[in-house]
């Protein structure tokens, strides 16, 4: 077991990959250097500013722009009687776009928060104020509030996401303990500190856009689309996004709207999006519930498992969030059944939040276990290790590597979960009733081809550059460190420049899948710019290594040199001198081989060859279990996480520093899911009510205790190329219902609607 | 409203004179006007910290306050905390050597908050840090390191 001490002070092994590497891009964030989407200078600035509708449903019949238009400084306000020229762009597959107009500022009303149209000004003050004056007049229709609106129903089947074998309804009804229960978890946002928001200048038929993005090239090929240019003529920048946890992975209408004004008024603009606006300008993670029928023999043995789960949807797209997504996976069952509806509301298209699926499914299947474990009087975690998925019971394929029993008893060991009374209400703090619980997590590993480029430098300086971005995850420094160890230079020798479509395509940063896609493209480009310079090393006029009959050569420290201890040595300024050239650049994918330059270029900005966690012959995905300690005050209901101790396999991790970092960060946001965070919809309007940072509320620092992190996972070849699993998504994943469960130990009330407030325990 | 009033303000040691309209934040004056962007905007109503920056030594909220109510004061940004020489300050210093930060962008407002709140005598415990540090979000979660590089850097200013 790694018990994951923070350490200080580096040592010389942290820049290979594997090392505690401090961020190489540190010192640019904490002296303000770093430069995100909204603060690149731009001659001739124009700021715009969103109006969003303020009906769930309708049609605007009208939109008074008199005023804001001689309000001082407005250039421009746009509605949905401006025809933008804008053609709807195709979806992340790559499937080419349909043949249809793009309006951003519709017509039609489809939910509450909607941008309807935008106020250009010279300053953003203007436009705000301007944007006070335009007056919308809707012929309203009856809207869908949310999942608990009467008009609501029961939504459509997803058939697509039934899993079905053995004969759950049969094995359920034969079972002698059986438990059944409806889980529920409310809208949930994002909230990254850096709200979206974006600069759009054109120079002739060239876009350049500075806005925050997980993908570059995907976002690049979807503004072309709606523009109808080549995708080379979009340029993304974005080397710093202040947090994304899945929500700048697209562009989005707002965007749209600027690039539109941009072009129309010939001058770059501005569009910050304000906190509210960020609410609806993009969607979070949907409502969900789901109902849980667990059967079990006496002594604990798992015989059925059904689940029947829906989430609410936007009336214009069926995103599922996938609340069937962890149940099939977690445990040993030969029964068991599983069907997913979506609930069209009238809200924004609900979007990927961290864990997306994953984490409202292990909500469901990881309460109902505890629940499961009291019914039959059993230890929680006996009856988890009891239950232990010795393959993957959905796809029958092998697990790649499966640690979770690592992680549940190194986890329980390290929280002292032996010390554990069982029953409810059993043990105290003081005048605090003190309780302990479980949850598991899991998310599927997703791989993806990426490209990257190494360049040496004439002054030994090596880059690696990539299109890939870094949201905080640790992009910059692993990438730092996978080339210093493939090519043998010291780290500080190297330097990454990312967060531009116009450099290497790579995956999305999204579904953990970067990490694992893009160390392998660098390794694989850092090995062949080694053969490269050991093969010019031999050749070169004037090498020390020419006439010696030498094979091959060996780089350490920057230096290339025989295998000999008595070796001339030769560093790389001095190789590139000697060969007379300026720099040198290697470039590779890893995309399959035969592949024309075309295509190649084509696979960034789509997932069409994006696989999932059982397109092979086994099953991958990473795992963890959450222990959670919660203090409950009885006279008031709060609730504290006093302790949290986590255990996870991430396979090999590139860097446990960043890595520990990024689970704790999951962590603290499985704090807030579990016990403040709620989109609260006004059932008269659809309007989301708490649309800021001061009333939806996020983790504070004083929310938040010492969290331990063990790493138990071990090399996984078959999931990337230098053996480790998605770390980012996984965090999340369990944390709610180990607190839900360590809430009914403390109190002996099961809470199964997130979150869980102080109104559901007093 | 369109007229313009020219405010001489005092930031980092620096005169810069900005014309803006009266109604313009401190924060965006700094960012927008004056060209220091160290300064984030993560709400732009009070609620997150990242505009944290000081007024005469005292932390403030950049966009509660209008860059008219700072002219004739010292105004301190991020930008601002390294010495002349290029030395970062013991906080900054002690949030790399901590970790204690990942997207970065509301780490301008933590460390001109956790300056301050050393300088206040309110960070003698990591209860103490976490409560008085709670005026700054961090969604990325690093509230952990944020403590521990507190607390580091307290230390320091102690010894």
């Amino acid at each position: 077991m790694t018990i994951m001490e923070p350490r200080k002070h580096g040592s010389s092994a942290d820049g290979v990959v594997g090392g505690r590497l401090s961020r190489i891009e540190g010192q640019l964030k904490v002296t303000g250097a770093a430069t995100y989407a909204l603060e690149y200078p731009t001659e001739g600035l124009a700021h715009a500013v969103l109006v969003q509708s303020t009906v769930a449903a309708g049609r605007v019949v009208k939109v008074d722009t008199a005023s804001a238009l001689s309000s001082p400084g407005v250039l421009m306000v746009l509605t949905p009687e401006d025809d933008l020229g804008l053609r709807v762009s195709g979806d992340w597959g790559g499937n080419p776009p349909e043949d249809l107009p793009y309006h951003p500022l519709p017509r039609e009303v489809q939910f509450n928060g909607q941008s309807i149209a935008a106020v250009v000004a010279e300053t953003r003050e203007q436009a705000a104020e301007a944007a006070r004056l335009v007056s919308v007049t809707y012929e309203e229709q009856p809207g869908v509030a949310d999942l608990d609106d009467p008009k609501a129903g029961e939504g459509k089947l997803l058939a697509h996401l039934s899993v079905a074998w053995g004969d759950a309804e049969a094995a359920l009804v034969a079972a002698p303990v059986r438990i059944e229960a409806d889980y529920r978890t409310p809208r949930e946002y994002h909230c990254a500190m850096e709200p979206h928001g974006l600069t759009a200048k054109w120079e002739d038929d060239q876009l350049i856009i500075w806005e925050p993005s997980q993908w570059s090239h995907g976002m690049a090929r979807m503004y072309a689309e709606w523009f109808s240019l080549p995708s080379e003529n979009v340029r993304i920048i974005s080397p710093f996004i202040g947090g994304g946890f899945g929500s700048k992975g697209q562009p989005l209408a707002f965007g749209a709207v600027a690039a539109a004004a941009a072009r129309k008024l010939g001058r770059p603009v501005r569009l910050a999006v304000t906190r509210p606006q960020n609410f609806t300008s993009y969607g979070g993670r949907a409502a969900t519930r789901q109902t849980i029928k667990l059967g079990a023999t006496p002594d604990g043995i798992l015989q059925a498992i059904i689940h029947r789960g829906a989430n609410e949807t936007s009336v214009y797209a069926d995103v599922p969030e996938q609340t069937g997504a962890a149940t099939p996976i977690l445990y040993k069952v030969e029964n068991f059944s599983s069907e997913s509806r979506v609930v069209p509301v009238n809200t924004v298209s609900p979007g990927a939040l961290r864990g997306p699926g994953k984490n409202p499914s292990a909500f469901g299947i990881e309460c109902a276990m505890e629940e499961l474990a009291y019914a039959l009087n059993m230890d929680p975690l006996e009856l988890r290790l009891k239950n232990y998925a010795d393959h993957d019971y959905q796809s029958g394929k092998p697990w790649s590597t499966r640690q979770l029993r690592e992680a549940l008893t190194q986890g329980a060991e390290a929280f002292g979960w032996s010390k554990r009374n069982p029953a409810p209400r059993s043990m105290r703090k003081g005048r605090k009733l003190l309780g302990w619980g479980i949850g598991c997590g899991t998310f599927p590993v997703i791989q993806a081809p990426s490209e990257a480029m190494i360049r040496i430098l004439s002054n030994g300086r090596v880059e690696v550059v990539s299109g890939s971005i870094d949201m905080g995850q640790g992009t910059y420094t692993i990438l730092a460190q996978t080339a210093s160890e493939a090519l043998g230079v010291p780290v500080d020798q190297v330097d990454v420049v990312l967060g531009d479509s116009r450099l290497p395509g790579a995956a999305i940063a999204g579904g953990s899948m970067l990490a694992g896609s893009i160390t392998g493209a660098v390794h694989k480009a850092a090995l062949a710019a080694r053969d490269e310079l050991i093969g010019l090393a031999l050749g070169a006029s004037g090498s020390p290594f020419r006439d010696t009959g030498a094979n091959t050569l060996t780089i350490q420290d920057g230096r290339l040199s025989l295998p000999r201890e008595d070796s001339p040595t030769m560093n790389l300024p001095e190789l590139l001198a000697s060969l007379g050239r300026d720099h040198i650049e290697i470039r590779r994918n890893t995309l399959p081989e035969d592949l024309s330059l075309q295509d190649q270029q084509k696979s960034w900005g789509n997932m069409s060859r994006v696989q999932g966690p059982t397109m092979g012959d086994y099953s991958m995905h990473s795992w963890c279990a959450h222990f959670a300690e919660v203090e409950v005050d009885e006279d008031f209901g709060t609730v504290r996480v006093s302790r949290m101790v986590s255990a996870f396999d991430c396979g090999r991790l590139y860097n446990p520093r960043l890595v520990e970092s990024q689970w704790r960060g999951g962590i603290i946001m499985g704090i807030g899911q579990a016990l403040l965070e709620e989109g609260v919809v006004d059932p008269r309007n659809g309007r989301t009510m708490n649309s800021n940072l001061g009333d939806y509320l996020v983790p504070t620092n004083a929310d938040i205790p010492d969290i331990e992190v063990i790493s138990v996972g071990i090399p996984d070849l078959r999931a990337s190329a230098l053996g480790g699993k998605g770390v980012g998504e996984v965090g999340i994943v369990g944390v709610a219902p180990a607190i839900a469960n360590a809430v009914f130990h403390a109190t002996g009330k099961r809470v199964r609607d997130l979150p869980i407030t102080l109104e559901k325990l007093i | 409203m369109t007229r313009t009033i020219t405010l001489s303000l005092d930031i980092n040691d620096r005169r810069y004179d900005v014309d803006v309209e009266p109604r313009v934040t401190l924060l965006d004056a700094l960012r927008e006007h004056a060209g220091l962007t160290g300064t984030k905007k993560g709400c732009d109503q009070g609620q997150c910290g990242a505009c944290t920056c000081h007024v005469d030594g005292k932390r403030v909220l950049s966009c509660l306050m209008l860059a008219a109510q700072a002219e004739g004061r010292k105004i301190t940004t991020i930008e601002g905390l390294a010495t002349g020489g290029g030395d970062l300050h013991p906080v900054q210093v002690a949030f790399m050597e901590n970790d204690a930060f990942q997207c970065g962008y509301c780490t301008p407002g933590q460390i001109m908050s956790a300056v301050a709140c050393i300088r206040e005598g309110h960070a003698g415990s990591d209860e103490e840090i976490r409560e008085y540090m709670s005026g700054n979000l961090c969604r990325c979660g690093a509230y952990n390191n944020i403590v521990a590089a507190v607390r580091q850097a307290a230390e320091m200013a102690d010894a």
